[in-house]
């Protein structure tokens, strides 16, 4: 196959041409209620070619039939061609890389027959089925898929990368007349087949969590202190943070990269983020993103300030700032675009827990656990899975539908407390953007206080 | 291939199978600029069968795919599988729908790249970045079981979607608009997308403060979202059948607003998922779901229908690899429905402008057209709380600006037992078709 690659790329008579192809081999085993829904093997395979001319813009094929590759070379080059462009699209230069990078596969799961993933995955929806007879469905996940994909470009870089995923989740619905809750786990690994066991208890607490919720009132809607924890404070940095820090939001935009100026202060002192496509052992990571570029700690908040941001080799030279390792493509049928990897806000002082932020809340909520987040830039939501209502200092009643609205300007600049218990929260699901859903990213926080932020609800 | 495949596939429990091949080619405008053009070729098949009354499914995207492998993998995909009598349903007369149209299978590159040109020619605005892309879409679908039943069609697919993102010092304003459809769009099709995204930002230009309390709010077609969403879940056979719908047990009781019907229509003319036949050879029909507030029934797929004895709607939606899903085509929601004289594409006019004529008599509310994490709660439970992507405060029955940091909050099935108002503004968003409808009583919180 690389001689192939290597010979599509010299027919190729673009000025920048790459071809990336993958073969990603993948199980599945699904459980609905107590029925097992599917159980299947499949294989998916396909190329992507996207080409660049002086003075034009980029063309783009992606197929299924590898048979198709040089007719796709060439037809990349013509649609870059059909492309006129008065401003030239540049790429930032990356020096040429040549490598063999497989991520470890931790128990290969293409050795692991679907059997045994099937009475791994009944197990963990028996857990959570037995946990309640108002648990009236549930469903329970497991997915892995083992990629590889090799990478060429027309400037000497030939990458070959085997990524290993591996996620189990759990959704239970409880009901009870007419309320209905729901449950949830989700545990999503760049890793293989070892890492997925003796999670029952995740699965039995997101079940007892549905139930529980039966009960609880929704909260009351009106601007509180938050605190939120690890999870939900991970999925906040990505959505009111992660998304504005990725270049080619800013890199057309005149006004943005005003309102984006690195040096501006977005937060108190006390805050730190930043995005580790070079982390070991996460769900994010990776040796090179998909334009062959290493994979790196991009420091985007420090101190309150903005220090840097997220590039593709086109962003990063369009601003003249350097590539991060962040142009992603979920598969061959999408080219990359600006993504995040694994983002985080770093911790805070040794020692400070959960507590010490809560102690001198006279009333506040205390949003924990994560069913998403979507941002539209200035606005986002992010929606805990359950909360607590804060009372007197003290951590009091379970409230629900707790969905906070937040603000880029006034919630970042909101976080006046930050705790020191640090941990990186792998999710299954993935982030969404330009159509690409989902990409495998990891979030990761530690407690987190708000001073005030708009929780949704009844007033 | 699928004569090829059902014939390998050799199982007494029988067999469907599914073939489909497209081409899609884009081109994409960004900051006002075109940037790229691109094509996507995809083929693959799926094959579902019953073997020692087990279900298994399997597929491959493999340009010449071993027929053979295939078969094994879901024969070893059955031996996990669930035991279902699956009624594979035999040959029958399709009705007709267009689904191909030749001048959008025609349309050469330059075609498109003129058309998005000019799109962005007219929403060029100072200060505001305008992105555009066009998408045009041929595909082909072959679909067969061990029955005998054939189908099959050629289908053609549009999508032009165009977004204005304008910032002002700290305040960024996302305004976002689409044409979805089986042909190209007519020149009054854009005129209408243009049009729509005008009336958005005109009275986006002022920041207001938002109002608090239970208030009259309207839902635009795109705000209808989250309020739609929950009735789609609780309408699907699948939901029945797990015990969640909360219609479920509910078929001929008055449940919803005595104006509100919710159908599923494969065969709406101009819609943009109308076709003769489904993924698992069911001739498609129109399916009542809600009449005047009435449930009438739910949306299944030959899987869900065995289970539930009862007969598939014709939703059965596959895709290459995995089993078929219940899926909706269009959903025509609303008071009224799409007409050939009145398709509710390119009449866009003042009275029927933002809010659909549903302002008069409020004192003081919202219209909202785009709520940030919709689908992302307990949605089948019917409540929602949603922070405003795009909403704008209507003090004394007219719009007096966009709000931002607000919240609104409710229950769908306490909200739309009285529907205060039915908006004039019908038209097609993806496969929904709704009009506004005026809510009253939604809460809304601000900071």
């Amino acid at each position: 196959l690389k001689d192939r690659l290597a010979a599509a790329l010299k027919a190729s008579r673009a000025d920048y041409t790459e071809i990336r192809v993958e073969r990603t081999w993948s199980s599945a085993v699904t459980y609905r209620g107590r029925r097992l829904e599917t159980a299947t093997v499949s294989e998916d395979q396909g190329g992507f070619v996207r080409s660049l001319n002086r003075g034009c813009g980029w063309g783009i094929a992606s197929f299924t039939s590898l048979d198709a590759l040089p007719a796709m070379v060439a037809r990349a080059n013509e649609l870059s061609r059909a492309v006129r462009l008065d401003k030239p699209i540049r790429l930032a230069d990356t020096a040429p890389h040549v490598a063999d990078a497989a991520l470890d596969l931790d128990g290969d799961v293409r050795g692991i027959s679907l059997a045994e993933k099937k009475n791994l995955i009944e197990a963990y929806n028996g857990a959570m089925l037995a946990v309640s007879d108002a648990v009236v469905d549930t469903q329970a996940s497991y997915r892995d898929e083992v990629s590889e994909v090799w990478y060429v470009n027309s400037e000497g870089t030939a990458l070959a990368q085997l990524r290993p995923e591996v996620a189990v989740s759990g959704t239970a619905i409880a009901r009870r007349n007419g309320t209905i809750e729901k449950g949830l786990a989700s545990i999503g690994l760049r890793k293989g087949w070892r890492s997925v066991h003796g999670l029952e208890q995740r699965f039995r607490v997101a079940a007892r969590r549905a139930v529980d919720l039966l009960d609880a009132p929704r909260v009351q809607g009106g601007a509180y202190p938050v605190i939120l924890d690890n999870e939900l404070a991970g999925v906040f940095i990505h959505e009111a943070f992660g998304h504005l820090s990725e270049a080619d939001f800013v890199y057309e935009n005149p006004q943005a990269r005003e309102m984006m100026t690195l040096g501006r202060r977005f937060g108190k002192p006390v805050l730190n983020v930043g995005d580790n496509g070079a982390a070991p052992h996460l769900r994010g990571t990776l040796p090179f993103d998909d334009e062959g570029t290493p994979t790196q700690d991009t420091p985007l908040i420090q101190e309150g300030i903005l220090v840097g941001r997220l590039h593709s080799r086109e962003t990063a030279a369009a601003l003249g700032e350097r590539p991060t390792g962040n142009a992603r493509a979920i598969s061959f049928r999408h080219p990359p675009i600006v993504r995040m990897t694994n983002t985080y806000i770093g911790p805070g002082p040794a020692g400070r827990g959960c507590a010490d932020l809560i102690k001198d809340v006279k009333l506040g909520v205390y949003a924990c656990g994560a069913f998403g987040g979507q941002t539209m830039l200035e606005n986002f939501s992010f929606t805990a899975a359950w909360g607590h209502m804060i009372r007197d200092g003290h951590v009091a009643e379970l409230v629900k539908d707790v969905v906070l609205a937040g603000n880029l300007f006034q919630t970042l600049d909101r976080i006046d407390h930050i705790a020191g218990d640090f941990t990186w929260n792998q999710m299954g699901g993935g982030c969404g953007k330009g159509g690409q859903v989902p990409l495998p990213v990891t979030e990761g926080a530690p407690h987190v206080r708000i001073e005030e932020a708009l929780v949704g609800g009844d007033v | 291939v699928i004569d090829q495949l059902l014939g390998a596939a050799r199982v007494n429990g029988g067999a469907d199978a599914l073939w489909r091949r497209e081409e899609r080619t884009a081109v994409a405008f960004e900051a006002g600029r075109l940037k790229t053009a691109g094509v996507t070729e995809e083929a693959g098949v799926n094959l579902r069968l019953v073997s020692g009354g087990r279900v298994g499914v399997a597929g491959t995207t493999a340009a010449a795919p071993d027929l053979e492998e295939l078969v094994a993998r879901a024969r070893a995909s059955a031996e996990l599988g669930e035991h279902l009598e699956l009624g594979f349903p035999p040959t029958s007369p399709l009705p007709r729908v267009p689904t191909f149209f030749d001048r959008a299978a025609n349309a050469s590159l330059d075609q498109l790249i003129v058309m998005g040109r000019h799109l962005v020619e007219r929403l060029a605005r100072e200060g505001c970045q305008v992105n555009v892309v066009i998408e045009r879409e041929v595909g082909e679908t072959a679909v067969g079981n061990s029955a005998g039943a054939r189908g099959g069609y050629p289908a053609t697919g549009v999508g032009v979607t165009a977004e204005i993102v304008r910032i002002v010092a700290d305040d960024v304003l996302m305004i976002y608009d689409q044409y979805v459809g089986g042909d190209l769009p007519t020149d009054g099709d854009l005129d209408a997308l243009v049009r729509s995204i005008e009336t958005r930002l005109e009275p986006a230009l002022s920041v207001v403060s938002p109002p608090e309390g239970a208030l009259p709010v309207v839902f635009t077609p795109a705000g209808l979202a989250a309020i739609v969403l929950p009735l789609e879940q609780a309408l699907s056979g699948k939901m029945v059948l797990q015990g969640t719908s909360p219609l479920a047990g509910r078929v001929g009781e008055q449940v919803l607003d005595a104006r509100l019907s919710i159908t599923d229509d494969p065969l709406a003319a101009g819609g943009p998922a109308s076709r003769p036949i489904d993924d698992e050879c069911v001739p498609s029909a129109t399916t009542p779901l809600v009449e005047r507030g009435v449930v009438r029934g739910f949306v299944y797929d030959l899987e869900t229908a065995a289970r539930a004895q009862s007969r598939s709607t014709g939703n059965g939606r596959r895709g290459i690899f995995g089993k078929p899903v219940i899926r909706y085509t269009n959903l025509i929601v609303g008071d009224l429905r799409p007409t050939p004289d009145a398709p509710g594409r390119g009449a866009w006019d003042v009275g029927r402008a933002l809010g659909g004529g549903l302002l008069d008599g409020i004192a003081d509310g919202l219209i909202v057209d785009d709520l940030i994490g919709v689908g992302q709660g307990n949605v089948i439970g019917g409540g929602f709380s949603h922070p405003v992507g795009l909403a704008y405060r209507v003090e004394r029955g007219t719009i007096t600006g966009r709000v931002k940091d607000a919240a609104v909050a409710g229950n769908v099935y306490d909200l739309l037992k009285r529907i205060a108002g039915f908006g004039t503004d019908g038209r097609w968003l993806g496969a929904r078709w709704s009009p506004s409808l005026r809510l009253d009583g939604v809460s809304v919180a601000r900071r």
